[in-house]
């Protein structure tokens, strides 16, 4: 059991020391459980049980677990297909409308990309605290939040600024109020230990329901018929759009946003220390690394980067707050992330799939007279097969 | 085997089978050979002391009786009868019990609770009635425990009595006490002792593991003494052997590796550290660094000598800054007299090995190279990030310097061995010009060739005018690299012992508790 | 009016309650199960459906018990069996419930059924005051009222309680004891599933006696968070699940006492009293976490 390792790193035999030696036992993706046991039970050292999410031994890398994926992503193609079957609708008509509605019309596929840029924007917002080992399930929120900024700055701002500053305006109003609330989330978890989880799911009911609040009583606008909304922004105040194209450029933001996070997060000492503090705080304390100011800035920016999300959603889609504003963007860059292992460059990739899957919904609903929601089991069925069978970590027991 | 415990068991029980007899037992793990030909025989009314240094293979002969691990040659009889536990229900079965070192009591649950967890008893836990049973056990086997207390606010001794009763209650008449005393206070041990001895008046057979010759003396009828995984002594009437030769058989003789000419310390120069009554809380909450005064010096080497978990860590960990004191004084170079943290250690010039690598200083997912930077210091900057190339130039340097051939620079430690993890933490510790070394077991799962070469990169620290700390449990390593021994024994350092002219034995005395 | 918002109160905190006994039972175990939420979906909707295909709502209490353990079993699956991330597992489970109960729930949207009635406890609803606020409620209403403290006597007095409790505390214990850590795992987390799918099916067929989309509206991320400011314990859990049962009775409340409340800020006080409460209990009743569950809540050490 300890030969083969020893093949492998190639830095010379040990037995050991003390009076009796300690075997220079290999913990990688080789060890049968067997012999992991016994190790266990041999080196005095504890050996890690898991091998962390992004950067495991190159070994397990590779087509095998490229194979998985497949394997997985199947499974949930095959999965939803049984649920529609089991509804009444055909699915190799879904996936045949799905496949020519999405991908052979080039309105859909900007449809796409413009769906995708907020969700890898509050994608990031997840990325972000993950590499310190926190879980931020409050992108929905904050993004909401980020758009209440937005719209608070169009509101106030528009008759006395010239449009140009409200842009400006309500990006970092978005920005702050993406973080601020972020922030309640960490001061309880810095302050009274309650798991950011939790509370920023919590969060979430309380920015929705601020939002309705809004738009349904001092936000309401007046002309509008029906729903309630805001009033919609100036339009010298939207975002620009790319000449001959519906593409604004919130869409460039986003892959911007990928792209600084990116290198944030592996080019620069900051980044460095938040993935120390993620793969084992006590090495990071031991280091005398600011522990608790990494907590806090991580999730701050998770909550500007959300916030972001919200604002490109507001100025460059929707215009106004309205009760659907914004909705399910936050979960599913929830899933974005992980099925992208909280990379900021695939989590592009996945934002993209997943808005594609999203704007998928839409010809559902009309060619098979299916709900747009229904997606949302393809989404979750995806990220159950990647959570389970593409993961390398094993068990605990 | 003695006619005269034998004699004492006849008489008491009338039944001269042995409760346990062991046969040659051996066991590997890889090359390592954790227990070889070993024997042992508890005859029912007896104790049975097994002692021995960490790691002389104890653990894992109690693990074989206890069915934990499957033995590769040998065999044992429960009563006469040949056994072969393939796991701690068959043992239990036997009427073997376990008291671990660790104890596997639920701390949030009462002590009746633990009970019923061990003692299925129908689908309700009948609370009152198992407290009755408890209570009258209690009586019965004279270990008081207060069956309704929550185990998390009983003492250590407490706890012990709570895991001892529910032993017997489910049915051992074999009882394996491993290291009990080794957390106790000294009238606890008293305590206990008188347990052990009412138990074994009672016609059960206890094995009892400790480090401490004293309580081999008080109360074993015989004693195993283990060696590098062999038996010196097997079933031996202890008083047929004075301190000295039962001290000796512990620890052995071994010619010193490493010697050298010791330049004599400059005693008037200022301390690089200094605790003055330091006082701590263990991570278990009970105070496990008792008024501490240490001194030392630059050019010198202080090794720590020590049972197991006499508080060590802790002294390391107060050195450093990473735990705070509840009493006394503990500086580092010029650190601030109002409490030091890990940034103040660090920039006062402290290095450190710590005495869990895995759990205090691994990241498993980042590399050789990337750990190079986890040192607290001043790290080379390229724009916003880390200048990498910088620090792999550095770590060729350190990785010279030191000597110990890291593994490859863009390995992740996750795929590293524990021998390799030590040698990068070593590399990146030892390869600077610090002021103090803390090194805590520095040649931990190192071959030979690199164990030496520790020491001499410790030496060259010394020789450089720094102070090193360093704690082994390898008295050898120690009497052949310091220049004075520090004997920790339950939290208390109980001696500071010039290795020029220092014996094993005097050391070996203090470290179990007795005086040099 | 007092009296109708605590009839309210009652009737609106049951759904929580059974939620919260569930999820207390899972994160007894060392499990914490954001999907609860995505339970009383699909509970709602499974309850909902058998009602209407049977016209016997005691059925669809069963459906809904059935249909949320099923999705809690998937939680087990992934988190026991395969050592996913708690927390992105049930979140996703969450929004798999969504899709699914959008998917088949639009055949039920405006679909009457045969569902719960309240019925008035003869004598004991006379009471005044007490009568109309505690025994003038649908069925479940009333097996909630003996359900917290039978749990709570599962959980403290019987053996399947003691190994529940030890998995949450120190699971390795029960191995050293010959018990399964993972099995014991397995059956806590599906019977917590199950109670939040009893909880779904009370909206949907006693409260709200209809279907819509995502009618959950949270309240089994609140139950989520309920469990911690019980400290794990079912007595606390029904008193606090009443609480919330005020909260969220007060807009409909105020509405029709003529009260102009925007009734969106009402809807948001239950989460926000759940935050204040958090805020000011969380550090101590943090402490009163099952020692494993600690750890899962700690994935990242502060200091």
């Amino acid at each position: 059991m300890t030969q083969e390792a020893q093949g492998t790193s190639g830095t010379g035999t040990e037995t050991g020391a003390g009076t009796i030696p300690e075997p220079d036992t290999e913990v990688s993706t080789v060890s049968a459980d067997e012999t992991a046991a016994v190790a266990a039970a041999i080196v005095a050292t504890a050996l890690p049980a898991e091998v962390p999410t992004d950067r495991g031994p190159k070994i397990s890398a590779g087509w095998s677990t490229g194979l998985r994926w497949f394997v997985a992503l199947l499974a949930g193609l095959i999965l939803f297909g049984a649920f529609v079957l089991a509804n009444g609708a055909d699915p190799i008509q879904v996936y045949a409308d799905i496949w020519t509605s999405t991908l052979t019309q080039s309105g859909q596929f900007q449809q796409i990309i413009l769906r995708a840029a907020p969700i890898a924007l509050a994608g990031l917002a997840v990325v972000v605290p993950a590499r310190a080992g926190l879980v931020n399930v409050g992108g929905e929120g904050q993004l909401i939040i980020g758009g209440i900024g937005a719209a608070a700055a169009a509101l106030w701002l528009t008759p006395l600024m010239s449009p140009w500053v409200v842009v400006i305006a309500m990006m970092l109003f978005a920005m702050v109020a993406g973080a601020l609330w972020a922030g309640i989330a960490a001061a309880m978890r810095l302050v009274v230990k309650v798991n950011e989880a939790v509370t920023t799911m919590l969060l979430n009911y309380v920015a929705l329901y601020t939002m309705l609040f809004l738009i349904l009583g001092p936000w309401k606008d007046p002309k509008a018929l029906g729903q309630s909304t805001s009033v919609e922004l100036n339009d010298a105040a939207k975002l620009p759009v790319i000449a001959g194209t519906q593409i604004h450029i919130g869409v460039i933001i986003a892959v911007v946003a990928a792209f600084a996070v990116w290198f944030a997060l592996t080019r620069t000492t900051w980044g460095f220390r938040l993935s120390v503090v993620g793969g084992n705080g006590e090495a990071a304390r031991r280091a005398g690394m600011p522990v608790v100011t990494l907590i806090l800035t991580a999730l701050l920016l998770g909550g500007a980067l959300a916030g972001l999300a919200g604002f490109v959603q507001f100025a460059g889609m929707e215009y106004k707050l309205r009760p659907t504003f914004g909705l399910t963007i936050g979960y599913v860059a929830f899933l974005a992330s992980w099925l992208s292992r909280h990379k900021p460059l695939p989590l592009l990739l996945a934002s993209v799939v997943l808005a594609a899957i999203a704007v998928s919904g839409n010809s559902l609903q009309i060619n098979s007279g299916l709900p747009a929601a229904s997606v949302n089991i393809l989404m979750g069925l995806l990220l159950v097969a990647v959570l389970g069978w593409t993961s390398p970590r094993k068990a605990t027991s | 085997m003695t006619s005269d415990a034998v004699a004492r068991a006849e008489s008491r029980v009338g039944k001269p089978t042995a409760l346990l007899e062991v046969r040659s037992l051996t066991k590997r793990f890889g090359e390592v050979l954790a227990n070889s030909d070993v024997d042992l025989t508890v005859m029912p009314g007896t104790v049975h002391g097994l002692i021995g240094e960490n790691g002389a293979g104890k653990s894992t002969l109690l693990k074989m009786i206890y069915g934990v691990y499957t033995p590769d040659e040998g065999r044992m009889f429960v009563d006469g009868n040949l056994v072969a536990p393939g796991n701690p229900a068959d043992a239990r079965g036997l009427g073997i019990g376990m008291v671990f070192q660790d104890l596997r009591l639920v701390p949030a649950l009462t002590v009746a609770e633990n009970i019923a967890l061990a003692l299925p008893d129908g689908p309700t836990l009948k609370l009152r009635a198992l407290s009755a049973k408890i209570e009258a056990a209690s009586k019965e086997f004279g270990l008081a425990v207060d069956p309704t207390a929550k185990v998390r606010h009983l003492s250590i001794g407490e706890r012990q009595r709570a895991e001892i009763l529910k032993v017997l209650m489910t049915g051992a008449r074999l009882v394996i006490l491993d290291e009990p005393t080794s957390v106790l206070a000294p009238q606890e041990v008293e305590a206990l002792l008188t347990v052990v001895a009412s138990l074994r008046d009672q016609g059960l057979g206890i094995v009892l593991v400790t480090h401490k010759l004293n309580e081999v003396r008080a109360i074993a009828d015989q004693v195993t003494v283990l060696r590098g995984g062999q038996a010196v002594l097997t079933s031996a009437d202890p008083n047929d052997f004075s301190d000295e030769e039962l001290v000796e058989a512990m620890v052995g003789r071994r010619v010193p590796p490493l010697s050298r000419v010791r330049q004599p310390v400059p005693a008037s120069e200022r301390a690089v550290l200094e605790l003055q009554g330091a006082t701590a809380l263990g991570d278990r909450g009970y105070v496990a660094l008792k008024g501490v005064d240490l001194e030392v010096h630059p050019g010198e080497l202080v090794g720590v000598a020590g049972v197991a978990g006499s508080g060590q860590k802790e002294l390391c960990e107060v050195a450093l800054g990473l735990r705070p004191v509840s009493a006394g004084s503990v500086r580092v170079g010029d650190s601030p007299a109002s409490g030091l943290g890990p940034s103040e250690a660090i920039a006062a010039g402290a290095v450190a090995i710590p005495e869990d690598p895995v759990a205090d200083a691994v990241v498993p997912g980042l590399s050789v190279l990337e750990h190079m930077v986890l040192d607290g210091r001043e790290v080379p900057r390229r724009g916003f990030g880390i200048d990498w190339q910088a620090v792999d130039a550095r770590t060729t340097a350190l990785d010279e310097r030191v000597g110990l051939r890291m593994a490859p620079k863009k390995r992740t430690l996750a795929s590293l061995s524990g021998g390799n993890i030590q040698r990068v933490l070593l590399t990146r510790e030892l390869g600077q010009d610090a002021t103090l070394v803390v090194a805590a077991y520095p040649s931990r799962g190192l071959d030979v060739a690199n164990t030496r070469r520790t020491q001499e990169v410790l030496l060259e620290h010394r020789a450089r005018g720094a102070a090193v700390l360093m704690v082994s449990e390898d008295l050898d390593e120690l009497i052949s690299v310091a220049d004075r021994i520090a004997v920790m024994h339950d939290g208390h350092l109980v001696g500071v012992i010039e290795t020029a002219g220092a014996d094993r034995m005097s050391i070996g005395r203090l470290m179990l508790g007795g005086v040099a | 009016m007092i009296i109708d918002l605590l009839a309210g109160a009652v009737r609106g905190g049951t759904s929580i309650m059974y939620a919260g006994l569930g999820e207390t039972i899972s994160e007894r175990a060392g499990i914490i199960n954001l999907g609860t939420e995505g339970s009383m979906l699909l509970g709602a909707l499974g309850g909902y459906a058998v009602t209407a295909h049977t016209g016997n709502p005691w059925l669809g209490v069963l459906g809904g018990a059935m249909a949320g353990a099923l999705l809690s079993l998937v939680h087990a699956v992934l988190v026991v069996s395969r050592g996913a991330n708690q927390f992105a597992s049930g979140l996703t489970l969450y929004f798999l419930a969504l899709g699914v109960t959008a998917l088949f729930g639009v055949d039920y949207v405006s679909r009457q059924i045969n569902s719960f009635t309240p019925y008035a406890v003869p004598g004991l609803s006379d009471i005044p005051g007490l009568g109309p606020i505690l025994f003038d409620h649908d069925p479940l209403v009333y097996i909630a009222f003996v359900a917290a403290p039978i749990i709570w006597w599962v959980l403290f007095r019987t053996r399947v309680g003691l190994l529940v409790r030890t998995a949450g505390e120190r699971s390795e214990a029960l191995g050293v004891n010959g018990y399964s850590i993972k099995a014991v795992r397995y059956w806590s987390t599906v019977a917590g599933g199950a109670l939040a799918g009893i909880g779904g099916a009370h909206i949907s067929i006693a409260y709200a006696n209809s279907w819509f989309e995502n009618m959950i509206a949270g309240r089994g991320f609140i139950a989520v968070a309920l469990v911690i400011f019980a400290m794990w314990n079912p007595l606390r859990i029904m008193a606090g699940a009443y609480l919330f049962g005020i909260a969220l009775s007060l807009a409909s409340v105020l509405q029709t006492a003529g009260y102009a409340v925007n009734q969106f800020a009402l809807a948001a006080v239950p989460f926000v009293l759940t935050l204040v409460v958090l805020a000011v209990l969380g550090k101590r009743t943090m402490l009163a976490a099952p020692d494993e569950l600690s750890k899962v809540f700690d994935n990242s050490r502060t200091a």
